[in-house]
This record gives C-alpha cells, sequence and structure tokens, in this order.
C-alpha cells in the first residue's frame, strides 16, 4: 500500500442477520491523504454503513479494515474511534457539558494535560469563528443549528486526528446557513489538509465539497469514482447519469472558471464620448451593446444603439448600469447569472483592481459546452 | 414536563401488557399455595380456627369488596370532573400546582386519615369509605390531569379546525386518548382502596384486616400469615381485573 | 384553636416521645429509599440491553405495589419477627417500582444521537453509561426516588402495627385510648408530622436536584 493511501476497505462485506443481502457488498476502497472523498447516493444504498465502517461502529462480516497501513480490523475499537474524528447530522453534543466540555472529550481520554487542553479549546473555538470567552461556558441547549454543527466539527477535530468521518453533516440545517457552513469547511480545510470522508445525499454539495466524489448503487456498490469534474464531463452508465441529473450541464459550470473561456471585446468608450462616432463604431461592429468606461477604465454602463441615440440624455446616464463585478477566478455560474440579469445576455470581466478585461458571452459559454461534450 | 408526566408517559408496549396479565396471577397462585401449605401443615389450634372461620371470612371479605367498590365509585365521579375541570384553560397554574401537591400528598399516612375521619364520623363502613375515597382520589385527580395533557395538541387543533365544539373536541377526542392513562390511575385507586380496606377494622368497618389483627393480639403467627395472604390476594384479583379493564377498554388504534 | 393550643400542649410535653417517633420515621425512609434506589438502578442498569428481563423486573416490582401494605408488613412476620425488620422488608419492595420504573425511562430516553456520537468519538460502553447517559437520565430517576420517599413515608405509619416504632406509634395510641383526653391530639400530631416531615424530604430532595443536576439540561 502506497503511503498517499490513508485508509483502505479492503473486500469489505457488511450483512445483517442471516440474510443473504448484503448491506454492504465486497467493497474495495481507498482513501488519499489530505483528499475530501465524498460517497454519495440515492437513500439506502449504504453510505452511512460504508462510513461507519471504517471507525467500526459497524462491524464488517468479513473484509480488512487499514488505518496508515496498518490493520486495524481487530484492534479495540474504542481506542480507534480515538483516533478518527466523527460528525453526524444531529450532532450529538452532550447536552449536559459545557461548549468547552464538549470539546475536551477526547483529549480528555487520551490523557492530556489540562492546560494543553484549555488551549485547544480555545484555538479550535477560535478557528470555527467562535469566541472563546463568550462560548466556553455556553450550554449547548443555547445554541443555534448552525453553531451547534460547527461545535461539532471542533470537537471532532480536538485530538488533531488524521482522519475525520463526516455523516450528512449539514443536512439539518437551513439552505443559507447551510452554504455558509460549507464554505467555511472548505477554507478550513485548506488550511488543515486532513483527510476527510463525506457522506451526503446531495450530488450538488457532493460536487462542492469533493476532491473525489464515490457515486454509490445500492450494496454500496461504487457506480463511479473520479474527480467531480471527471464525472460530470463522463458519467460511466445511466445510473450515474439519472443521479446526476438534468442539471449536470448547469452543475458542470460551477467548476469551470471565466478564464477558461475566451472573453469577447465589444466596443468600449471613455468619456468624453462623440455621440455619431460612437454609433458609427457600434453599427459596424457585430455588436448589439457597447461599454462606457470611467478614467480607470472600470466599466459604467452598457449602451446599445438606442441609448447613443437619445441625445435628450448625457451619455453618463444613459443605457444601462453595470452593476456585477467578475474576476476571471469567477465560476461560469456565476457568469452566467450575470449575463441573465445585465438583459444584454453580457457579463463585464474585470481583472483584481477593476480594469475592465472583456466580456463574457452566451455564445462562448455555449462554445466551451459543446467541446466538453465532445470530448464525451 | 412535570415528573408525574414522566413516570407515566412509559409506553405499555405488547410485552409489558402480556407480562403484567401473567405475573400477577402467577405471585397469586404462589401465595395461595403457601397459605394453603401453612393451613396444612401449622399448628392450628382452637383459637386459630376460630378466627379463621368461615363465617369471620366470608364475612370479611364481604365487607372489604364492598368497601373497595364503594369507594372506587365515588372517587371516580368526583376526581374526574375534578381533574377535567381544571384542565381547561384558564387554571394552567392551579394545574401545576396542584400536580406538584399530588405528589407531596402520596405521603399521607393512609393510616391517620382513616383514624382522623373517624373522630369526626364515628365508627362504621362509611367513615371507612369517605376516607378511602379521599386517599385514593390523588391517582384518579392527577392521572385524569397528566393524560388530558398529553393529548397530541395537533390532534386537538385538528379537531377544532373541523369544527368540533370544545365540548365535542373534549368528548370525541380528549377523553378517549386521556382514557389509558385515567384507567391506570383508575387502577391504581381499586388496588389502594382494596389494600386500605384491609385497615378498616381499626375503625369497627371490618374487612379481612380483622384476621391479620385478631392473629397479632392472639400471637397466632398462622392465622397472621394466611390473613396477610388472603388480603393480597384479594388485592391482586382485583388488580387482575382492572388490567382486563384497562386492556379493554382503550381506544383501539392507540 | 382550642384545639391548636391543646395539640401543642400535647406536644411540648413529650418531645423526647416525638423526637423517638421522628427518628425512626426519618431512618426508615432513609434506609429504604437509599438501597431501594441502589437496587432499583442496578437492575436497570443490569437489564438495559435485554427487554424481556427488564419488562419482567417492571413487572414483579408493580406486583409488590399492589400487595396491601398491612399484608405486606405481616406476611414476614413468621420469618423475621416484629419490629423493624418486617417493617423495612415491606417497604423495601414498596419503594422498588418508582425507582426502577423511572430509571428505566430515564435511560431508554436519553437522545440516541448523542449516544451515537459518544460512542463514535471512541467511549467504552461503561464509559458512555456512567458519563452520558446515567448523568441525563438523572433528573428522571429523582423524580422516581421523589416519589419513593413520598410512598415510604406514608407506609411507614403501619410499622406501628407490627412494633415497628414510626410516626404511627401516635396515630395507635390515640386511637386506643379514644375518647379519653390527648387522644385525638395525638392521632393529629402523628398525621401531621408525617406530613411536615414528607415536606421537609421534599426540599431536601429539592436541594439535591439543583446541586446534581448540569444546568445544561435543566
Amino acid at each position: 500500500m502506497s503511503n498517499d493511501v490513508l485508509i483502505r476497505l479492503e473486500n469489505v462485506t457488511k450483512k445483517y442477520g442471516d440474510s443473504d443481502a448484503a448491506a454492504v457488498n465486497n467493497l474495495t476502497l481507498d482513501v488519499h491523504r489530505g483528499e475530501v472523498l465524498v460517497l454519495v447516493g440515492p437513500s439506502g444504498c449504504g453510505k452511512s454503513t460504508t462510513l461507519r465502517l471504517i471507525n467500526r461502529l459497524i462491524e464488517p462480516t468479513s473484509g480488512t479494515l487499514y488505518l496508515n497501513g496498518e490493520d486495524v480490523t481487530s484492534m479495540n475499537p474504542s481506542l480507534l474511534r480515538r483516533k478518527i474524528g466523527y460528525v453526524i447530522q444531529q450532532v450529538g453534543l452532550f447536552p449536559h457539558r459545557t461548549i468547552a466540555e464538549n470539546i475536551a472529550t477526547v483529549p480528555k481520554l487520551l490523557g492530556w494535560d489540562k492546560d494543553k487542553i484549555a488551549d485547544r479549546v480555545d484555538e479550535l473555538l477560535d478557528l470555527i469563528g467562535m469566541d472563546p470567552e463568550t462560548y466556553r461556558g455556553r450550554y449547548p441547549k443555547e445554541l443555534s443549528g448552525g453553531q451547534a454543527q460547527r461545535v461539532g466539527v471542533a470537537r471532532a477535530l480536538a485530538a488533531d486526528p488524521d482522519v475525520l468521518l463526516m455523516d450528512e453533516p449539514f443536512g439539518a440545517i437551513d439552505p443559507i446557513t447551510r452554504d455558509r457552513l460549507q464554505n467555511e469547511f472548505l477554507r478550513l480545510q485548506q488550511d488543515l489538509k486532513k483527510t476527510i470522508v463525506f457522506v451526503t445525499h446531495d450530488i450538488d454539495e457532493a460536487i462542492k465539497m469533493g476532491n473525489r466524489i464515490a457515486i454509490l448503487r445500492e450494496q454500496s456498490e461504487i457506480a463511479q469514482l473520479d474527480t467531480p469534474e471527471a464525472i460530470l464531463a463522463d458519467p460511466a452508465d445511466e445510473f450515474v447519469e439519472n443521479f446526476l441529473g438534468s442539471g449536470a450541464i448547469l452543475k458542470s459550470l460551477t467548476l469551470m472558471k471565466i478564464a477558461d473561456t475566451e472573453l469577447h471585446q465589444v466596443p468600449v468608450f471613455k468619456a468624453p464620448v462623440m455621440r455619431d462616432k460612437a454609433i458609427e463604431t457600434l453599427q459596424d461592429s457585430e455588436d448589439s451593446t457597447s461599454i462606457l468606461l470611467d478614467a480607470d477604465d472600470k466599466p459604467l454602463r452598457w449602451l446599445d444603439l438606442a441609448a447613443l441615440n437619445r441625445t435628450s440624455q448625457p451619455i453618463e446616464k444613459s443605457g444601462r448600469p453595470i452593476s456585477v463585478d467578475l474576476q476571471p477566478e469567477d465560476t461560469l455560474q456565476d457568469a452566467l447569472t450575470a449575463m441573465l440579469q445585465s438583459s444584454v445576455g453580457l457579463a463585464a470581466v474585470t481583472d483584481r483592481k477593476g480594469k475592465y478585461l472583456g466580456c463574457c458571452t452566451i455564445e462562448s459559454l455555449a462554445k466551451l459546452l459543446v467541446e466538453q461534450g465532445a470530448g464525451k | 414536563m412535570t415528573t408525574a408526566a414522566i413516570t407515566l408517559r412509559r409506553q405499555r408496549t405488547p410485552l409489558a401488557e402480556r407480562l403484567d396479565l401473567i405475573v400477577t396471577p402467577v405471585f397469586a397462585g404462589l401465595l395461595a399455595l403457601l397459605g394453603f401449605a401453612v393451613w396444612l401443615y401449622s399448628d392450628i389450634d382452637a383459637t386459630t380456627s376460630d378466627i379463621l372461620s368461615y363465617e369471620n371470612i366470608s364475612r370479611q371479605l364481604v365487607q372489604t369488596i364492598q368497601l373497595g367498590f364503594a369507594s372506587s365509585l365515588l372517587v371516580v365521579i368526583i376526581a374526574v370532573p375534578i381533574g377535567i375541570l381544571v384542565s381547561r384553560r384558564g387554571f394552567p397554574r392551579l394545574k401545576t400546582a396542584l400536580v406538584d401537591f399530588l405528589g407531596l400528598a402520596q405521603a399521607l399516612p393512609a393510616y391517620g386519615l382513616i383514624v382522623i375521619f373517624f373522630t369526626f364520623m364515628g365508627t362504621g363502613l362509611t367513615t371507612v369509605v369517605y376516607a378511602l375515597a379521599l386517599f385514593s382520589l390523588l391517582p384518579v385527580l392527577r392521572n385524569t390531569i397528566v393524560g388530558l395533557e398529553q393529548v397530541d395538541k395537533s390532534v386537538i387543533d385538528a379537531g377544532r379546525g373541523m369544527g368540533y365544539t370544545r365540548l365535542q373536541v373534549l368528548l370525541n377526542i380528549e377523553l378517549p386518548l386521556a382514557v389509558p392513562v385515567i384507567m391506570a390511575g383508575i387502577r391504581t385507586a381499586i388496588v389502594i382502596n382494596i389494600g386500605m380496606a384491609a385497615l378498616a377494622f381499626l375503625v369497627g368497618g371490618g374487612g379481612l384486616g380483622e384476621t391479620i389483627n385478631s392473629g397479632l393480639k392472639l400471637n397466632r403467627g398462622p392465622a397472621i400469615f394466611i390473613g396477610a395472604v388472603m388480603v393480597a390476594i384479594l388485592a391482586m384479583v382485583f388488580d387482575f381485573l382492572s388490567a382486563l379493564a384497562q386492556k379493554y377498554l382503550k381506544p383501539k388504534g392507540i | 384553636m382550642d384545639f391548636l393550643l391543646s395539640l401543642w400542649g400535647y406536644t411540648s410535653g413529650r418531645f423526647d416521645q416525638v423526637g423517638q417517633a421522628l427518628i425512626e420515621h426519618i431512618a426508615y425512609v432513609v434506609s429504604v429509599v437509599g438501597l431501594a434506589s441502589v437496587f432499583a438502578i442496578v437492575v436497570a442498569v443490569a437489564t438495559r440491553h435485554n427487554v424481556f428481563a427488564r419488562e419482567l423486573s417492571l413487572a414483579i416490582a408493580s406486583v409488590f405495589l399492589t400487595i396491601p401494605s398491612l399484608a405486606l408488613f405481616t406476611i414476614f412476620i413468621p420469618l423475621v419477627g416484629l419490629g423493624f425488620a418486617p417493617s423495612f422488608i415491606a417497604l423495601f419492595l414498596y419503594a422498588i417500582l418508582p425507582i426502577l420504573r423511572n430509571t428505566v425511562t430515564g435511560l431508554d430516553g436519553v437522545d440516541p444521537s448523542v449516544m451515537e456520537a459518544a460512542k463514535g468519538m471512541g467511549l467504552t460502553n461503561s464509559e458512555i453509561l456512567l458519563r452520558i447517559q446515567l448523568p441525563l437520565a438523572w433528573p428522571v430517576i429523582l423524580a422516581g426516588i421523589r416519589i419513593a420517599a413520598m410512598l415510604t413515608v406514608g407506609i411507614a405509619a403501619i410499622a406501628t402495627l407490627v412494633a415497628g416504632g414510626g410516626l404511627g406509634d401516635f396515630i395507635k395510641s390515640g386511637l386506643a385510648r379514644l375518647p379519653l383526653p390527648n387522644s385525638l391530639e395525638a392521632i393529629w400530631l402523628g398525621t401531621i408530622l408525617s406530613l411536615l416531615l414528607a415536606f421537609a424530604i421534599d426540599m431536601a430532595l429539592k436541594l439535591v436536584k439543583n446541586v446534581t443536576i448540569s444546568r445544561g439540561i435543566r
């Protein structure tokens, strides 16, 4: 086993009782060091079961489990679990203990000394954006859903495990908070670089959070295991296609950046604008809309022919204002949203300082998607 | 959730129900066997057999049963309406105070109560009936209150939303759904009443307690034991019958 | 009013006796509830994984409560004689059910996701029981102990009938001497003191509740 593989489930099967039907059937799965591997699939496919086989909350009927190259199939399960962080949907904070005590649970079990624990608790509270002074002594019942789940994550990270298991952690949270938590989590992972196995039933969440995604069928059979881009570009079979849903194309837009496309150049004008010359330039070009820049080359307004012709108003007040600020690092989904909002079918792209670079058009998007599709 | 509600909320699983109907008869049977063994194998002298004579025992048996029934009936007639009344809106604090007090009131010594009633009302069956009624009022009252409280508010809401008046909601929804808990209280009351009826002898009310008492006074072990066994078996018989009633009066579907 | 005065007169002449009876009564309550709590909690914990054993224990414990107090107090006399022993045994058997039932309910009622999180973090089964389940079930258990205590205070009055002492002594002696002077006072004294004792014990248990239950679950 290469050093790269941190967790390995080898030929793992789980059967309940006498039934022949296995919940997990002869699964072999590698989790690479430092990656976020998302297990996703329809309800009942066994993804939660698979996750809980890793920390042996469910014991395999047969097969081997390796952690960091070591066979941990028969080691003392409690000791194993103290090395692995575990986050569940309902969080399960201990209601009779303070937040600090909750977070300190595993370090205490491992025998850390008091000062080290206190420091670690404060460190983690800072990390999840909750002021230690305020929250250390509070009780779980005083927290909101989002706060509780953050504490749940902090609790899982307390003993600094290499591995984190997360079972639909954001499932019980409202969409706005969930989005925020997901972003925070991704940011955290950039710093901490833990190895994470994440279970969700939401394909969008999987695409957003995962370095690799395993799409699971019943009995936890792997339908496809690959990066999100690869899966979206090339679904392995009808099951995966159906699971991705009809929004696959739109979903893939979240994975591509504006920098991947060619920017289109429309006519641009800077004050002072000579109306007749401008009208002529626009009519000669292939475009129907032009852009007015300010002195710093920042895009101000969309100007079409009608706007240019409206002599009753000064140029600076004609046409429509450009409000959205897009940069090459933004996703094509953001670009598409901006295009739809602008009502001219264009999105203006600037650099970090706001200087105009070019435009995204529907045509360039479509072209890119067709190229992606053609690569199938 | 009041502490009383917590203890009563335990679901009666099918297993619990079945065991309930089995364990009591088994126990009663064992006691009966023991009683018989004592009757056959111990030294029954003249005094003892006098205490245990057929006339005495049957008289006392009838007295005890009469007492038990009368007081239980009285209790249900009084306690359930009061419980219902207190549970209506407008009395929430009275209700909580009452339930808490009723928890405390379990500590009332029945013995003392009977005697006190006796001092006011003289000897006889009526005294005992009233004393027993007061004492066993408490579980029925408490269970009525708690039973009504634990009815799912959304079911009540649905009923009112469909056009039931408050009275109709009470009769068609709340009471039927509260019946299991209320029945549990009535059952407790019946058992208490039969049990306390054994103390009726203290105030001239007769009952099987007399046998035990005679045994104590005349120092006849077998009489004491057999008397106690009979009282116990009688209580268990009533408990068993109440359990059957509880099972068959439960609305279907709960 | 007159009666209250004479009640007070009766009592103040007998502080020794009152003290004695009170101590005996308290001794019953404390020893019975203490032992019954330990017993009931141990049984509940031991049977927590086996539904049948648990339901059987509950059924047996509830049978004892159906046995009338006079019967249960006297039924053991041939075995252990009169006095403290049969009284203690009877009271003990009565006290088991409320505590057992509440402990079972309490342990059952702990949020499963809390238990799952605890197990997933690597707590062993006994650590989960001692540090998570029992503390979280404690409020309900304590409620059961309160019921048992109230029950014991009330029924312990019967001990007097088997020469077991306690506050019932006043009631008995009053009854025996009716309608002689001070007989009524004796009866009331026994009854009222029981109530006061119950109240005091209730207060004490409320104190225990506030001290031992974590703020997080009140």
